[in-house]
Formats: structure tokens, C-alpha cells, sequence
């Protein structure tokens, strides 16, 4: 079984901020930069259907500038066989379209059987990417997976709908699935894997960046505002509309 | 009955069952001894009158053991007194069999005299503990142990045997009293090195070598750049017991005290410091005749411990208990299994040098900075400059005033990173020693270093010089207070009201020594200071300690405990010296406090002083 996980450098929850001065993007050089979580997820997905099998290799593949080697750094420490970066100036695309165009540039020739990409970015979340790439590969696709398991030359995924409601859906492979956070429960590097990590194959891939169908023209901070709501009347009126609330604009099921 | 005349046969007999009982307890008493001296490192010599006093202490007068337990201690101490006064009688006893005389009947008609006595305690102790043990069965014994039951039984036969033989009664049933009295101390010494009675042999010499620090866990040397081989030994070194901690698994007598004091255990958790720290490696130890089992440790239980060392401070037989920086180190550096919550911790620090990820910190961009001509480094920690209970930060403040007040400088380190305490027990020592090495750049110029943080001042104070010449000398924010108002340079007076209590910090009263000056503080600002049940030393946790902080979901009462125990001693103030203390008070203390009561109030001892101080 051959597998490969896209992971993608995103900024960490806690990280300031700081556009630049043409607010078309951040001040990349202030941002703390992390895992995207769900890749996280992707990835020990990943190593465990490496586990369980015994066999197979895990490729975890990155896009973007230098910096990204840090979270490829990260996986292989976890436990990635190799890794592929396709390495691209600051000006990395921001279009899932462009962005899978260049995974599958990288990866048509390796013939995977099974690509795990997050369910979408932290950053611009989309959550287009891996579906894309599936596309663009032919290879069957699936998106929100909580939990996978492998079946003679198929793969059935348990999808998660809206509402607590589970889908379960058996393809053929190869495929591409998109991973949902919280399915399985991601590891922690091992002071050996980090000291390895530093001797496994990385690859760097610099293909030229074609144009792009969407760009990013302004990015600003969304308004927050506070609003307060008095609910009246006697006791059995404000909990049948506190219920009311909850139930519909809360969504409290 | 002076004498007695033993044939050669007797002798014969005599002096065979004595050198095959010998021979098995050394036996016995060795297998044991070569395993612990297959232990890392060395067993530790230096300071030796300290330790002899120790030893003093806690072996003859039986310090631990009843300060533990009173009335259990008690009987003890009467049965240990009673066999050591046993002693010469015993050697007198057998010199008989071979028809050699030690005491004149003079000196042996003083010395019956003397024992007499005390084969009436010891006799009194022994029914009383096993009463105990089989009556009153407390929880913290576990199983009935049949052995003890048979030692018991044994203990009595021989204080009776030796009074029957001290009077006149014919001979043949003085010899058969006689015969049954030795049969019975060659008994033991075949059921001493097999059982929990062991620690006779192993308990005096535990105390002696136990080490003077707690906790004392063995220092994990990263070295990135190492060779693969380099790193398998170092790893390999991981699951290995030291001699110290050998030695304390066959001393350990199974009273199960640290099973009383641990937090966790009375919180509702499954650690159970006796078997998952010591018991449950000894078969491992004897099955194996090597150390290298440190992995057998409970995992999840050594995810539970809060690191409070009570359950180190409250065994009478020396025993370093708590192993789960071992059991948490392997599970961190070797198998990468790591709990959820503290993955985002580790990373926090790795990321920002901070256990919350954050990137500001307003109180530390209002306070002093640090330059040379500056007195003390104020060191902050994480907990007070990212507001981890934003209440503290009035407390921080007043501790600055009563700086102030006395006309001493400070500064914070704008380059201030964690301690460290959070990953260092929660076995990230990779994290531990970024954070450490960052650190002593940061402190390069410091001369003196003051914190409210009792786990901090404990990593920059002692666990840092485990590993690093340290140049500075930390001291505990109550340890300043203290001297200030003692030279006189602040003055605080009697006007606190209500009944104020204080809460002990692990990190400051067992691992750093300090209980005093807390005290001498609070006595200056109030005449009306209460203990709490469990103080001093002998505090209880308040059950963040050992990372649990950031521990989110917890099952367990852990955090309850304490706070409990503060309601119940109805004061209306509870101090602390810990910011960790005061975040789990604070939150604590509230939905527990019974309708009708006033709200306890949560203060540091800066808190304290300052509301009281004369300006």
C-alpha cells in the first residue's frame, strides 16, 4: 500500500496576525507557523494502515516556500517514509484548482493508492484540494472521513454528514480522501523519529506556477460586535423561547 | 535455670539449623543485593554525618513511622525497640546451646530486668498490629497478607517462650520452650528475605542512602548531533533502574502510607503509587536479575501522578516512590505516546517559549525591565504573564509594591521563556533542555532571581544545576517577604481579618524546603492562623502539579480534594505561595462552599502582606 498525505503549513491559532501594507496578505515574517490539524490527522490515518498492514510507504507532500520543510520535518519525524516538496517562491498559489494541478504534477508518476489531504486548510479552507487532485489523478474521491478501513483493492470510509448522521462508503481504489479532525489519534514524534527524520529522502520539486483562476485581493479582520438579547414574559414563556434559540440559531441538537 | 546441660547431638542440630537458616537468608539476601548493584549510577556516600543523623531519626526513633501513624507507629516502634533490646538476648540465648556463657548471672539477672518489659510492648504491639491488619483491615494494607499474620504469631511465641525461660520450671519443658524459641528465630531468618519483612535487613540502609533532593530523578542528556548508536544507548539507559531505586523495591515493607497521602489515588484515580511505583517491578526485577524495567510502570497511572511527592515524603523505609517522570520520559521520547492536550502544550513551547502559545503579555510590558545595576531578576513564569487565572496578576502586583515599599530593584527578562516544569515532569526532555539552555542565556547577568513561582524557583534553583553550573541564587517571593520583615525593612501589621489558613504548595514546602517564612508572614498580618489537617511537609496537592494544569479532561476528583479540606477548616482566607495553588483554589473553592457561607477568600501571601503593610 502506497500512500501519500499532503500536509500544508498553516499559521497556529495563537499566532498574531500582521498584514502587509498592500493588504492583499500577511506579514509572513511575524507569523508562527503550524501543521494544519487535520492533515495531522490525515497523516497518523496514514501510518496506522501502514501499521496495521506491516507493509507500504508513507509520502508525506508539502507546496510552498522553505519554511514548509518544517512541517515536512515534522511528519517524517512521525513517521512519513519520504517526502516531496514542492518548493515555490513566497508567491505560492492560493487556488485549490492551481494548488492540485501541481500536486498531481508531482505525483502522477508514483502511482499511489490512497492520498489523504486534511478536510480543508486552517488558513483559506476550502477544503477543495484533495478532491481536486483525486480528479485531476482519476482516482476515486471521498471527503470527511472519520474512519477508513481497507478492503481487498477497495477502501471504505465512514463519511460524516450533517446533523450526527454517518455515511459509510466502499470505492475502489486508488483514491483520494479528504480527513476529518478528531478520527483517530495523532502521535507525538519519538526522539528517535526526530533524530531519523534528518536521514530520510527529501524531494524537492520546483515547478513553475501557472496562472491562476482566483486571486487574493484584500484581506481585513472581520467586525465583531456584542449583541444582547432580554427575553421577557413569565417564566414558562422565556424558556420555551430560550428552547426556541438554542434549537434554531444556537443549533444545539 | 543456669545450668542447663545440651547433649552432643543437640549441638549438632543446633549448628546445622543454624548455618542452613544463615545460609538461605544470605542467599536470599544477596540474589537481591546483585540485582541492586546492577543498578545505573552509585550509591551515594557523601554528606555521611547527615545521613547517619537520618538514620538516627528515622530507624531508632522511629520518626516517620509514627509521625505517619500515630498509634500504628507506636506499636511498631515498641515491637523495633523490643528486638533491638532482643539483640543480645538472642546471641545469649544460642551461646547456651553450645554450652558458652555470655553474661555472668549477675549482669543477666540486670538485663532481664531491662528486657522484661519490653517483651510485654512488643507483645502489646504485635496483637495491637495485628489487629489491625485483621480487624480493622485499613484500605492502604491491601490483601490480607498471611505472612504477616504467621510473623505475628511467630513474635508471640518467642516473647513468651523467653518469658517461660526466664523462670523456674522443670527442665525437659525448659528445653522444649527453649527448642521452640530457637526454631522459631531460624524460622525467620528464612521468612525475613522472602516477605515484606525484608526491610528489617534493608529499611536502615534505604534511609541512609536516600537522596537528600526530592524529586530526584536521573537527568536525560539530549545531544541532537549524536550518533544513531549514541542515541540507542541513551535510549536503551531510559528503562534502567539506578541502585537507589532497586534498593527501595526490596525495602518496601507494603504499608501503603503513600497509597493514604496520594492525590491522585484519593481523587478517584487508579494510581496506586505502592504497586504501580514499587511492587509492581519487584517480580520483574527477581524474574530478570537486571534493572532494565522502568517500562513495566503503569502508563496511565504515571499519566495521573501530580509529581506532589507526598507519597516520597511519607515512606518510613527511605523510599524515593514516585517514578513518573520515568514511566512518562519513555512514553514521550521513546514510544512518541503522548495525551492530546499536551502535544498543543509541547508545541506551544517549542513554538513561543510559552505554555499558552501567546505573544503578549501586557503585565510584562508594564512592569521594570531587567539591566545589571537591578537587584533581582523578577521572574514571572507563564502562569502570571499570560494570565493563566487573570486574578493573579493583582497578586504579582503587590508583590512589585512591596518591592517598592522596601526600596529593592527589579526587572522582568523581556527574553523570559517556561521554566521548563511543565515538559521536564511531563518527560519532554527535549522541550526541557531548549527551554533550559534559552534560559541560562537569559540569566547570564543575574546575580539574584525572585519568583512567586515555587515550580519555577525549583527548575531555575535545583533542577537547572543537575545540569549547568548556575551562577545565580533563586529565592521564593515568601522567602523575601520574610526577610524584609524580619531586617525591619517592611512593616505589616496585625490587621488582617477573619481566620486565615495556608495552603502548602508541593513545590515549595517538600521539594524546596520552605515552610517557615509563609507563616512568619502570615503571623505578622493576622493573630488568628489556623493549620490546615495536612500542612507542612505533609501537605496535600492541590492537584495541578506534574503538568496537570493543562490536563482538560479530568474523571477524578483530584482537584477537589484539597479544596474540600479548606471549606471544611471554615476560614474565611486561604493563602498560598503558588500561583498554581491559587488558580485551582479559585476555581475550586466556589461551587463547593455551602449555601449561607461567605466565599473563601483566594490570596497569595503577597496578597497578604500588602493589604496589610504600613506604607
Amino acid at each position: 500500500m502506497k500512500i501519500a498525505v499532503l500536509v500544508k503549513q498553516v499559521p497556529g491559532s495563537e499566532s498574531p496576525l500582521p498584514l502587509v501594507s498592500s493588504q492583499d496578505w500577511l506579514d509572513e515574517s511575524q507569523v508562527a507557523y503550524i501543521m494544519n490539524e487535520s492533515d495531522n490527522y490525515g497523516l497518523e490515518e496514514a501510518l496506522q494502515i501502514r501499521e496495521k498492514n506491516n507493509d507500504g510507504e508513507v509520502v508525506v507532500v508539502s507546496l510552498g516556500p522553505d519554511r514548509t520543510q518544517k512541517v515536512i520535518r515534522e511528519a517524517l519525524a512521525k513517521g512519513a517514509d519520504r517526502a516531496i516538496h514542492i518548493q515555490t517562491n513566497e508567491n505560492y498559489p492560493t487556488d485549490p484548482l492551481a494548488a492540485a494541478s501541481l500536486f498531481a504534477d508531482a505525483l502522477k508518476g508514483e502511482d499511489f493508492d490512497i492520498i489523504f489531504s486534511g478536510l480543508q486548510s486552517d488558513d483559506l479552507g476550502y477544503g477543495q484540494t484533495g478532491v481536486i487532485l483525486g480528479e485531476l489523478l482519476g482516482m476515486s474521491t471521498a471527503t470527511l472521513a472519520m474512519a477508513t478501513e481497507i478492503l481487498d483493492n477497495k477502501i471504505k470510509v465512514k463519511r460524516e454528514l450533517e446533523a450526527g448522521y454517518f455515511q459509510w462508503v466502499t470505492m475502489s481504489l486508488p483514491a483520494s480522501i479528504s480527513v476529518q479532525s478528531g478520527c483517530n489519534t495523532p502521535r507525538y514524534p519519538s526522539l528517535k523519529g526526530i533524530m531519523g527524520a534528518k536521514k530520510k529522502e527529501l524531494n524537492v520539486v520546483t515547478p513553475s506556477v501557472g496562472d491562476q483562476n482566483q486571486s487574493i485581493k484584500k484581506i481585513y479582520a472581520p467586525n465583531t460586535a456584542k449583541e444582547t438579547v432580554m427575553i421577557k414574559g413569565s417564566v414558562d414563556q422565556v424558556v420555551e423561547k430560550l428552547v426556541t434559540i438554542f434549537r434554531n440559531e444556537i443549533k444545539i441538537t | 535455670m543456669h545450668d542447663i546441660y545440651f547433649s552432643f547431638a543437640e549441638k549438632i542440630v543446633l549448628g546445622l539449623g543454624i548455618i542452613l537458616c544463615l545460609a538461605s537468608f544470605i542467599y536470599e539476601v544477596m540474589r537481591r543485593l546483585l540485582i541492586v548493584f546492577k543498578g545505573l549510577g552509585k550509591l551515594p556516600f557523601d554528606r555521611t554525618g547527615a545521613r547517619l543523623w537520618r538514620m538516627f531519626r528515622e530507624v531508632f526513633l522511629h520518626e516517620k513511622v509514627v509521625k505517619g501513624r500515630f498509634w500504628p507507629g507506636l506499636m511498631h516502634a515498641f515491637v523495633f525497640w523490643g528486638f533491638v533490646i532482643f539483640g543480645l538476648v538472642t546471641l545469649e540465648h544460642f551461646a547456651k546451646g553450645f554450652g558458652v556463657t555470655l553474661l555472668s548471672l549477675k549482669t543477666h539477672k540486670v538485663y532481664t530486668m531491662i528486657v522484661t518489659p519490653f517483651s510485654i510492648l512488643v507483645i502489646i504491639g504485635i496483637l495491637a498490629l495485628a489487629y489491625r491488619r485483621f480487624v480493622t483491615k485499613p484500605k492502604a494494607l491491601g490483601k490480607l497478607s498471611p505472612t504477616s499474620g504467621l510473623v505475628a504469631f511467630f513474635i508471640v511465641v518467642l516473647m513468651v517462650t523467653y518469658l517461660i525461660g526466664e523462670r523456674e520450671i522443670p527442665v525437659f519443658l525448659w528445653k522444649i520452650n527453649w527448642w521452640i524459641h530457637s526454631v522459631i528465630i531460624l524460622g525467620f531468618l528464612f521468612l525475613i528475605p522472602r516477605s515484606k519483612h525484608l526491610h528489617l535487613v534493608l529499611a536502615p540502609i534505604n534511609i541512609f542512602f536516600r537522596p537528600f533532593d526530592q524529586p530526584d530523578h536521573s537527568t536525560v542528556n539530549i545531544d541532537l548531533e549524536a550518533s544513531e548508536e549514541e542515541l540507542d544507548d541513551m535510549l536503551a539507559g531510559l528503562t534502567k533502574m539506578t541502585k537507589n531505586q532497586a534498593l527501595d523495591i526490596f525495602s518496601c515493607v507494603e504499608c501503603g502510607r503513600c497509597v493514604d497521602v496520594c492525590p491522585a489515588n484519593r481523587g478517584g484515580g487508579i494510581l496506586d503509587p505502592k504497586h504501580h511505583f514499587i511492587l509492581d517491578l519487584r517480580q520483574p526485577l527477581l524474574d530478570t536479575k537486571d534493572v532494565d524495567v522502568l517500562s513495566q510502570i503503569n502508563v496511565e497511572a504515571g499519566w495521573e501522578c501530580t509529581t506532589c511527592q507526598a507519597c516520597t515524603e511519607v515512606c518510613p523505609v527511605g523510599n524515593h516512590v514516585e517514578k513518573s517522570d520515568e514511566i512518562r520520559r519513555l512514553e514521550v521520547l521513546v514510544e512518541g505516546k503522548v495525551p492530546q492536550e499536551y502535544q498543543k502544550l509541547f508545541t506551544n513551547l517549542q513554538e513561543t517559549g510559552n505554555t499558552e502559545g501567546a505573544t503578549t503579555s501586557p503585565l510584562a510590558d508594564r512592569l521594570p525591565k531587567f539591566s545589571s545595576d537591578k537587584e533581582y531578576v523578577l521572574w514571572l513564569g507563564c502562569f502570571a504573564r499570560y494570565e493563566l487565572d487573570p486574578e493573579f496578576t493583582k497578586s504579582v502586583e503587590n508583590f512589585t509594591k512591596i518591592l517598592d515599599v522596601a526600596n529593592i530593584s527589579y526587572g522582568i527578562l523581556e527574553q523570559e521563556h517556561c521554566s521548563g516544569d511543565p515538559v521536564n515532569r511531563l518527560g519532554d526532555k527535549l522541550t526541557y533542555s531548549m527551554l533550559r539552555k534559552h534560559n541560562m542565556e537569559q540569566l547570564s547577568e543575574a546575580k539574584k532571581v525572585v519568583t512567586l513561582c515555587p515550580h519555577c524557583a525549583l527548575n531555575l534553583e535545583k533542577e537547572y544545576r543537575k545540569y549547568d553550573t548556575v551562577s545565580y541564587t533563586v529565592e521564593h517571593h515568601t522567602q523575601v517577604i520574610e526577610k524584609l520583615i524580619i531586617d525591619g525593612r517592611i512593616q505589616v501589621n496585625q490587621t488582617a481579618a477573619g481566620k486565615i489558613t495556608y495552603h502548602d504548595p508541593c513545590n515549595l514546602s517538600r521539594m524546596l524546603d520552605e515552610v517557615d517564612a509563609p507563616r512568619t508572614a502570615i503571623n505578622a498580618a493576622s493573630d488568628n492562623f489556623i493549620e490546615l489537617p495536612e500542612s507542612g511537609k505533609n501537605t496535600l496537592c492541590c492537584g495541578a502539579g506534574g503538568g496537570l494544569w493543562w490536563k482538560k479532561e479530568t474523571t477524578g476528583r483530584t482537584h477537589l480534594v484539597r479544596a474540600e479540606q479548606v471549606v471544611e477548616s471554615e476560614a474565611d482566607t486561604v493563602v498560598t505561595g503558588c500561583n498554581f495553588c491559587y488558580g485551582m483554589m479559585n476555581q475550586g473553592l466556589k461551587p463547593l462552599t455551602p449555601e449561607g457561607r461567605n466565599e473563601i477568600q483566594v490570596k497569595d501571601l503577597a496578597d497578604l502582606v500588602a493589604e496589610n503593610i504600613s506604607q
